[in-house]
């Protein structure tokens, strides 16, 4: 398998096509009809129907915006608002959470705002960067006024920032490296791709 | 694909009819096609067609609604035991079978995790495609010790039959020269990624009994006439096998045997029949074909067949025997001996430890490697050399800490953005397979009250470990740890997992045993049923004993040996 081939479904050029290249490469002599049935069979409409609901309050879903960007802000590749991690995280609360799990989520974002407000008197949205920055800080380390119940609920919540970016097509495909099709399995150098694979 | 084997209501006497088309009921299928009888296949499920009906693949994380998670809703209602399994997500889950509309029973303090399949294909589907001979270790197990009975085979009267299934299955793998593991003729073998060969290395220069190897699994690293002739592929390593694969690169029913069993035009088959027993008549003492519940409308008919082949799971083909109770057998079909649904075993999974391999920052790989790297049975092999009977085998790997790994590292920012990029430390793993005592105490039985929504009696499944499973479970961490730490590994976690239930392993085997005697076993040497020469049975429910390496290919072979026996004997005009 030459390299070409590595991800030849990744730069969205026509699948049918990607198909064709990719049964050439391994040196196969696949019937037109083969051939229709692969493509067909990667061809799936993204299906949405089953997430109308969401969890947060317009208020709650600003400060995981604002949260998820400071978690994993834009750099040379776009951050988590860009890829729509709020979004995300407002449907993911709605359907794939149980209420507990979902109370535990709101209870940190309304410990996040309850410290803003003692410290700096006022919401964390309207805190400066850096207060936002440190008061995260402190809770992922437990300090000050955090402890570890607080530490866990940040971890938590950063797990689910991080779901919710790296399955996004800008954290996959664009922050990480994204082969749907590999081609096939090889030991190489890090350096020959530079970042981590999206699909492990 | 045309449809016309598919069939509903038929008075046709068959040649054959195998019930389940799994990997067994596949194979069933394809040898008596090929060697000219009229076969139907029965199915309890539905039509999954290659390709067309693999609608999990290939869509990208990002165009799930949930990324893969599903509704919790869902899952608690619809799927609570098959969310256990590895590979059940959103891009798979409708290739398990619903919790809620195929209910079971087990006592309260005996969990017991019943992970099916329940369409064309079966489990073949989702298999993990591991493939590995078993050797006179394994069939001289139960003589030898005095658990279970003696098989009524050896390794010799299967070589034959191994090689025969994985010329058409497509192994991937290497020669080792490994007495307890017989070697093939193999595909290419994956390869070795540059942390694993260093742990080879020192691992083998340190324990002279113990080799680490690469896994053998039935992809296709390098497709022969006869698998391109089916219109299977070569292997892409996308590692994402249980949403179907329209290259045909593992092996499943529908990428293999389903395909050659249709090219001999002899195959009908009838999905969403569920099979509510063996039509048994005592004048000739033959099984004379099934009954059957039409899980849509759930009215019954019945298919005719000279032979009979149940392939329909371990548990399965146990329920459809238990509920096939006549004058002569009140206790379930071809049970004189009294021991049907008795000696239930799995693997022993869930013990083992990882570790962290420091350095080698600048080593990556490319693709997702479908298999692991095994390590063949060490223990109680030449000698008795540990406090328990029998023994396991490890599969490991080493790779890199992913970006889930990484998201519970401390920090926020562009620098925590920067350390998921730049992928983790390297991590190795060895994770036991070990096997299970044959007991009679571990066993199903039909429920005396409780049915499911087709009027079949549910199963009652009473299995536990026995103190021997325990201690190796123990030793299975102990010893993957300790070399572990001697091989140079840090952070060494040790575990036993006390969440992992019998069964849930999905090597369920051994209600349906083989054995020499018709007064303590069910089938002969050759599947077939000692009390009923037309009615073989083929599946998981046959094996004396489980050993310790993964069953399907074992599996395979003797269901190509059996249909190979059957014939002859059908020819003979003996069944």
């Amino acid at each position: 398998m030459n390299k070409q081939t590595v991800s030849p479904l990744a730069s969205g050029i026509d699948r049918r096509t990607a198909i064709k290249q990719l049964a050439l490469a391994c040196g196969l002599a696949l019937s037109a009809r083969s051939l229709s049935l692969l493509a067909d069979s990667f061809s799936i409409p993204t299906d949405v129907s089953r997430r109308s609901q969401t969890a947060l309050n317009p208020q709650q879903l600003a400060l995981v915006r604002q949260l998820g960007e400071i978690i994993i802000p834009t750099t040379d590749t776009p951050g988590a608002i860009a890829a729509g991690v709020h979004d995300f995280i407002n449907h993911q609360l709605a359907y794939c959470y149980s209420e507990d799990e979902r109370i535990q989520i709101l209870d940190c974002l309304a410990r996040i705002q309850s410290v803003a407000q003692t410290r700096h008197e006022r919401d964390f949205l309207a805190c400066e960067a850096e207060q936002q920055i440190s008061l995260l800080r402190d809770m992922e380390a437990a300090r000050n006024e955090f402890d570890a119940s607080d530490r866990q609920a940040f971890k938590q919540f950063k797990a689910l920032v991080a779901l919710g970016y790296y399955t996004s097509e800008i954290g996959a495909s664009q922050e990480l490296a994204y082969a749907p099709v590999p081609g096939g399995y090889r030991p190489i150098k890090f350096s020959e791709i530079g970042k981590a694979w999206a699909l492990n | 694909m045309t449809n016309t084997f598919y069939i509903g209501k038929s008075q046709e006497v068959y040649d054959a009819i195998v019930v389940g088309s799994g990997i067994t009921g596949g194979w069933a299928a394809k040898e008596l096609c090929e060697k000219g009888l009229k076969t139907l296949l029965v199915e309890r499920g539905r039509k999954v067609e290659h390709r067309k009906d693999y609608i999990g693949e290939g869509v990208k994380p990002w165009e799930m609604p949930f990324r893969g998670q599903i509704e919790k809703s869902v899952v608690d209602e619809q799927y609570h035991i098959q969310q256990q399994n590895y590979a059940f997500n959103d891009a798979t889950k409708h290739f398990y079978a619903n919790d809620r509309d195929f209910p079971y029973h087990t006592p309260e303090n005996k969990p017991f995790s019943w992970i099916r399949g329940n369409q064309l294909g079966g489990k073949s589907l989702l298999w993990h495609r591991q493939s590995y001979r078993w050797s006179d270790l394994d069939f001289n197990a139960n003589m030898v010790d005095g658990h279970g009975v003696d098989w009524p085979l050896r390794y010799k009267d299967l070589e034959n039959w191994y090689s025969y299934v994985e010329e058409f299955v497509g192994i991937s793998g290497s020669v080792e020269n490994i007495p307890v593991l017989p070697d093939s003729k193999y595909l290419p073998p994956f390869e070795f990624n540059a942390v694993e060969k260093v742990l080879k290395g020192r691992i083998e220069k340190k324990y002279r009994d113990r080799k680490l190897i690469m896994g053998r699994c039935a992809h296709l690293t390098k497709p022969g006439p006869q698998h391109t002739a089916l219109g299977r592929v070569q292997c892409m390593a996308r590692n994402e096998c249980q949403k179907g694969c329209s290259f045909g690169a593992y092996f499943s029913t529908q990428s293999a045997t389903l395909p050659a069993a249709l090219k001999t035009g002899n195959l009908s088959i009838a999905t969403n029949a569920i099979v509510h027993s063996v039509i048994y008549d005592d004048k000739t003492n033959r099984a004379t074909g099934v009954r059957v519940i039409d899980a849509e409308t759930l009215e019954t008919r019945e298919y005719f067949g000279k032979l009979v082949f149940l392939c329909a799971s371990t548990l399965g083909t146990t329920q459809v025997m238990l509920n096939s109770v006549s004058e002569a057998f009140p206790t379930g079909i071809a049970n004189s001996s009294g021991v049907l649904g008795h000696y239930l075993m799995d693997h022993l999974y869930g013990a083992g430890a990882t570790g962290i391999v420091e350095g080698y920052e600048d080593e990556y790989y490319s693709g997702r490697r479908p298999t692991g790297l095994y390590m063949p049975r060490f223990k109680n092999v030449l000698r008795k050399d540990a406090d328990f009977l029998r023994g396991y085998a490890f599969f490991g790997s080493a790779q890199r800490e992913t970006w889930g790994d990484l998201s519970h590292r401390d920090g926020i920012g562009a620098e925590y953005k920067e350390t998921i990029r730049s992928a983790g430390r390297w991590n190795f793993g060895l994770h036991g397979s070990g096997e299970m005592l044959p007991r009679f105490e571990n066993k199903v039985s039909l429920h005396p009250t409780l049915k499911d929504k087709w009027g079949m009696p549910q199963l009652h499944i009473e299995c536990e470990y026995s103190e021997n499973d325990k201690k190796m479970r123990e030793d299975m961490a102990e010893t993957a740890a300790e070399i572990l730490e001697s091989i140079g590994l840090k952070e060494i976690y040790k575990y036993v997992r006390d969440d992992w239930p019998p069964g849930l392993s999905i090597h369920e085997m051994g209600t349906a045993r083989m054995g020499r005697d018709p007064k303590t076993s069910v089938l002969n040497g050759y599947n077939q049923a000692h009390d009923v020469p037309n009615l073989f049975v083929t599946d998981g429910a046959s094996m004396s004993s489980c050993a310790w390496q993964n069953p399907s290919l074992t599996y395979m072979a003797l269901t190509a040996r059996a249909c190979d026996y059957a014939v002859q004997q059908l020819k003979l005009g003996k069944i």
